[in-house]
């Protein structure tokens, strides 16, 4: 172990070492502009939410001050439903970028208003957005690489190895201690930044121990596998070589083939499917004989049964109906796509014991709440407010309740703070 | 205080030290001459736990080094060929790295004693030792086997990059430690130095020893003549 001495010495050598500072100072530069971007990111995130808040709720005024038919009112009524970012969320954006995080929802058809939105930029979801999780599970091992790769064999070269050795009063002196000051310097100088943006941004202590916890982990990981490396007695060039094809395995190539086995192994149907699936059966709905949207809907819904005849031409509640008709047609991809989805996540978080880069960057996802599992309990929360739009509307709609002021204030809102553990929810298809 | 007993020494496969015996006294300065590849530094380097002997063993104040490399190497001050200390630091933080290191506190003054003592210039000791010849940083290695303080010094090549004075300084200061009760063993392919600054002279050829010179009671060197023509003989060329 390391002594005072033994700190107090390396850290003074360390402070006169200019390669090694300049890797330290590049840790904080990345970790500090990703931390930064997140920081963007999610300020931006919470603008677009304030301005949609603002404007859902008086295009919802204009849409009451006008129409004064139930069947109009579900109808031009859109309703905001969004996950807010959560505190911690800046640290690793996640499925942020890859999945949606706000729906502009009507009473209509859910499954399609579901996937019919895309990201942002689809790109992103090749290349991943420039977060604190990627510096610390991708840009972190190679600066500790850097900083570590030369440690016995840069001395080797310069003809002093045998000098330090018998200098050292311990065997394991000074190696040891210089490559832990080293890659704690260096978890320094990337949880820093981390912990100065979470404390501004109000993340809990908690989260922000824990992820300081994954980034040493992780960096401890390849400090190992450095030490690992450095006891072949190669060159140093031989080194540098060796550790960035490891890093190149780990951080690239195995987690592209486990993505690829993932893939392979558990196919899903695309969100267009579903989406276009679900228009064909709405739109065909309009030339088929009413009862055969009706009775499948009275399968799901026997409540409304008595008030299924449709005698006009077009009636509002045969309108909803083929709308509730059409998720039902497509809840069993739906209910695939999103089963899937929860599947090549497990498995998925399974493998990524053999990839470090990619368990701490999934790992920091979970801290933050982005990865697969909060969107899909994301989309749970839209079916299950849709669901509370359905009950409030069909009653109205169906009995022909009389429009009043009073009844529109019953209404159910979306609360976007309600929010469940960011673990996998249950899988349910198309709420009734 | 230092032995090696039959000791062969295997690198890359190749034996390089074969059956090789000497016993050091204390206070007694040995020197092994040879040409290069002779096997010289691998011997110091078995001494420093470095290396493994194949077959027999070596010994540090009586005890095998292998299975006591730490406390073998606290009794030993290294001075390693053409030593590079660190070129960002300066003298001074060289020499209070490696006696940290090394687990000793020593003082500004002691410092500049033992720099005073291989006559390194004082306006040079606060210079980074990347502007340093090969000679001073010599001079400072020299200074810090000198401020380890132990009773056994092994030294490399310890003139190489030396000009005629400080090695005639160094000779005296080798000489001075063995008065002062330090063991010496230093390697080398200087004929004239060794002669000079050694009690005892083995030749070392293809890592066997192939002849043994001693001083003389009442000389203050070894024949330089007899041990040339030993070296010439068995090596071939003198370096």
């Amino acid at each position: 172990m390391i002594g005072v001495n033994g700190l107090s010495r390396e850290v003074g050598f360390l402070a006169r070492d200019r390669a090694a500072l300049l890797w330290l100072g590049i840790a904080v530069l990345i970790a500090g502009v990703s931390v930064a971007l997140g920081l963007r990111e999610i300020a931006s995130q919470h603008a677009v939410l304030d301005d949609l808040r603002a404007s859902d709720q008086a295009e919802r005024e204009v849409v009451t001050d006008l129409y004064r038919d139930w069947g109009d009112v579900a109808y031009y009524t859109f309703h905001l439903t969004y996950d807010p970012p959560a505190d911690f969320a800046f640290a690793a954006l996640g499925q942020r970028d890859i999945s949606p995080w706000k729906h502009n929802i009507r009473a209509l058809a859910l499954e399609g208003q579901i996937y019919e939105t895309d990201a942002q930029n689809p790109d992103f979801a090749l290349i991943g957005r420039f977060d604190f999780a990627f510096a610390a599970s991708l840009l972190a091992p190679l600066l500790l690489i850097l900083l570590l790769h030369d440690l016995r064999s840069g001395e080797r070269a310069a003809g002093r190895f045998e000098l330090l050795g018998a200098t050292a009063a311990s065997q394991g002196s000074p190696w040891f201690a210089r490559a832990a000051l080293r890659t704690g310097a260096l978890a320094l100088c990337l949880i820093a930044p981390l912990w100065i943006g979470g404390l501004s941004s109000g993340s809990g202590v908690s989260k922000l121990a824990l992820a300081s916890l994954v980034v040493a982990l992780h960096i401890v990981f390849w400090w190992v596998v450095c030490a690992l490396v450095d006891r072949a007695g190669w060159s140093s060039p031989v080194n540098l070589t060796a550790l960035v094809g490891v890093w190149l395995a780990l951080a690239v190539v195995v987690p592209t083939a486990i993505k690829v086995w993932v893939e392979a192994a558990v196919p899903l149907p695309d969100g267009g499917e579903i989406m276009l699936t679900q228009r064909e059966a709405v739109n065909d709905a309009w030339d088929l004989p009413k009862p055969a949207t009706m009775t499948p809907f009275i399968e799901r819904h026997p409540e409304w049964a008595d008030y299924v005849e449709v005698r006009q031409p077009f009636e509002w509640k045969w309108y909803y109906a083929f709308q509730q008709v059409g998720d039902q047609t497509v809840a069993p991809l739906s209910l695939a796509y999103r089963d899937g989805r929860a599947r090549r996540d497990r498995l998925a978080g399974s493998l990524a014991w053999l990839a470090p880069p990619a368990l701490a960057e999934r790992s920091l996802q979970a801290i933050a709440g982005t990865g697969v599992a909060a969107s899909l309990a994301y989309e749970q929360r839209v079916r299950d407010f849709h669901s509370a739009l359905r009950n409030y509307y069909y009653p109205r709609l169906f009995r022909e309740e009389p429009f009043t002021e009073a009844s529109v204030a019953s209404r159910p809102e979306f609360d976007a703070l309600k929010r469940p553990e960011a673990t996998t929810p249950p899988l349910r298809g198309t709420p009734p | 205080m230092l032995a090696a007993r039959s000791l062969s020494v295997e690198r890359s496969g190749r034996k390089v030290v074969r059956d090789v015996s000497f016993n050091i006294q204390a206070g007694e300065v040995h020197a092994l001459l040879g040409g290069n590849g002779a096997g010289k530094s691998t011997t110091l380097l078995t001494f420093l736990g470095f290396l493994q002997p194949s077959s027999g063993s070596v010994e540090v104040r009586g005890l095998e080094v292998n299975g006591n490399v730490e406390a073998a190497r606290r009794a030993i001050a290294y001075l390693p060929e053409a030593a590079s200390l660190y070129g960002h630091l300066n003298a001074f933080e060289n020499l209070r790295y490696f006696l940290s290191l090394a687990g000793a506190d020593t003082s500004r003054k002691e410092l500049d004693a033992a720099l005073d003592s291989v006559a390194l210039q004082a306006d040079a000791r606060g210079m980074r030792m990347r502007t340093y010849s090969k000679g001073m940083r010599q001079k400072v290695a020299i200074a810090l086997a000198i401020l380890r303080n132990t009773p056994i010094l092994l030294l490399d090549e310890p003139t190489s990059g030396l000009d005629p004075v400080a090695i005639d300084e160094f000779n005296r200061l080798v000489r001075d430690l063995a008065g002062a009760g330090r063991t010496i063993l230093l390697v080398t392919h200087d004929v004239y130095g060794a002669c000079h600054v050694a009690d005892r002279i083995d030749l070392l050829q293809n890592g066997a020893l192939v002849g043994a010179f001693e001083r003389p009671a009442g000389m203050d060197r070894i024949d330089t003549e007899a041990v040339h023509a030993a070296f010439a003989r068995h090596a071939g060329a003198i370096q």
